[in-house]
């Protein structure tokens, strides 16, 4: 048995069918059903705690309004003043997408959706667009574009720190990308490498495996566990640094 | 291996579809109706809170206003007890002076309604002594005694009894 193979059956997205459309490959994986699999339970649980008067939905509204009010009023409020109900949706989104998304990739046979490069690409790009979107909409689009390099800077060193700053941003949003894929990533290689030194073992004599799995399943567990405070975190820090990014671009001063 | 670095383009397609999807689903199903429920709780309890702090002044006021009618029933109450008082004071002295002095009228009548008696007894009695005296001169002398003769004894008479009456008192 490879590791490397295991490795790649378990991380690596295969396609089911291939639809191709230009250049855009668009049949569906394990990971896309996995995704809109996250997509729904994040909108039937939100949607339910969010209109259901049962007991069930008071006790899930319970648990999200904390997170909404946290959001709205500690992250987004001193942000983007009387204009956060207006981002609020999106963030809220974005936070309880990833959140499931990280989630629900810790279920057997489920897909690690966030421990996809693909995916975090894409939700960085989402952040660079909405940052140029915001920019421009609280600015205007030449306010925006003079404020990218700071006030107060030299006019001889404005083109250089222009590019410096153009940069920045992109930089901003492949760390937002690289962060969330190297964490959720992580956690799975970390586990699957416990779990495979029981077979590691087990080539070298069978007894030794046995003797070794309690070790090797209660460590993987521990990661496991640990997987599941990584999935919370990188669920708020990439919803935090977004809106720290998007703020950013919308008060350059 | 080189396939867990690389993003697959379709996949980052429907990734971007399926989360703006995903914004316009939750922002209609779930956020519009948590955030709303969320604004009216809020405002609920600012009204409520606004709506305390004003009966919490009015019960204030009230209980100023009370206070201060208390203390001008004390000060009031205060004043008509001390008039009274004064008053009572006042007629206790009157009731006492008028029966200091009518006592004193009593006294007074009775002591002159007294020596009036003493006097009269006195006349009286000095008549009968000069009446009887008369008559026992009479019968002494055995002689009658014209009026003259007897009215010159007589008040001779008298004039020695006072003379010797005021003597005696002396």
């Amino acid at each position: 048995m490879n590791f490397e193979s295991v490795l790649a059956h378990h991380l690596v997205d295969h396609k089911l069918f291939h639809f191709m459309v230009g250049p855009l490959d668009l049949g569906l994986s394990p990971l896309i059903i996995t995704m809109w699999v996250s997509a729904l339970v994040a909108t039937v649980t939100l949607s339910f705690a969010a209109r259901s008067r049962s007991s069930a939905a008071r006790l899930t509204r319970g648990m999200i309004e904390p997170v909404a009010l946290f959001v709205r009023d500690d992250i987004l409020e001193p942000l983007f003043g009387h204009h956060a109900n207006f981002y609020l949706p999106y963030f809220l989104t974005l936070f309880f997408f990833l959140l499931t998304c990280n989630l629900i990739g810790l279920v057997p046979y489920a897909k690690g959706v966030t421990a996809n490069i693909a995916v975090t690409a894409s939700m960085a790009l989402c952040t660079l667009f909405l940052i140029q979107f915001a920019g421009v909409k609280e600015q205007g689009l030449v306010s925006y574009i003079t404020h990218i390099v700071p006030s107060g800077v030299p006019w001889w060193l404005w083109p250089v720190l222009f590019v410096i700053e153009v940069f920045g941003m992109f930089a901003k949003c492949i760390s937002l990308c690289i962060r969330l894929f190297a964490n959720m990533l992580a956690g799975h290689i970390v586990s699957l490498s416990f779990l495979f030194l029981i077979f590691i073992f087990a080539q070298m004599n069978k007894a030794m495996g046995f003797g070794v799995s309690p070790a090797a399943v209660g460590l993987a567990l521990f990661i496991y566990l640990m997987d599941v405070l990584v999935s919370f975190l990188q669920a708020y820090i990439f919803t935090f640094l977004t809106a720290l990014f998007v703020g950013g671009a919308v008060h350059p001063h | 291996m080189d396939k867990l670095i690389v993003p697959d383009t379709g996949l980052m397609f429907w990734t971007i579809v399926t989360f703006l999807c995903l914004v316009m689903i939750l922002k209609k199903a779930a956020w519009g109706p948590l955030l709303k429920a969320i604004d009216e709780r809020e405002y609920r309890l600012r009204e409520d809170r606004l709506a305390a702090e004003e009966a919490r002044a009015e019960a204030e006021r009230i209980q100023k206003e009370l206070e201060a009618q208390m203390a001008g029933v004390q000060t009031k109450s205060k004043e008509l007890l001390a008039a009274a008082v004064k008053d009572g004071e006042a007629l206790r002295a009157k009731l006492k002076a008028e029966a200091e002095s009518d006592a004193q009228a009593i006294k007074d009548k009775t002591a002159a309604e007294l020596v009036a008696e003493k006097n009269r007894l006195v006349d009286e009695l000095r008549q009968e002594v000069a009446s009887l005296s008369v008559l026992a001169a009479e019968k002494l002398m055995r002689k009658s005694v014209d009026e003259g003769v007897q009215k010159s004894v007589l008040d001779g008479f008298f004039r020695d009894l006072d003379t010797s009456k005021k003597a005696g008192r002396n």
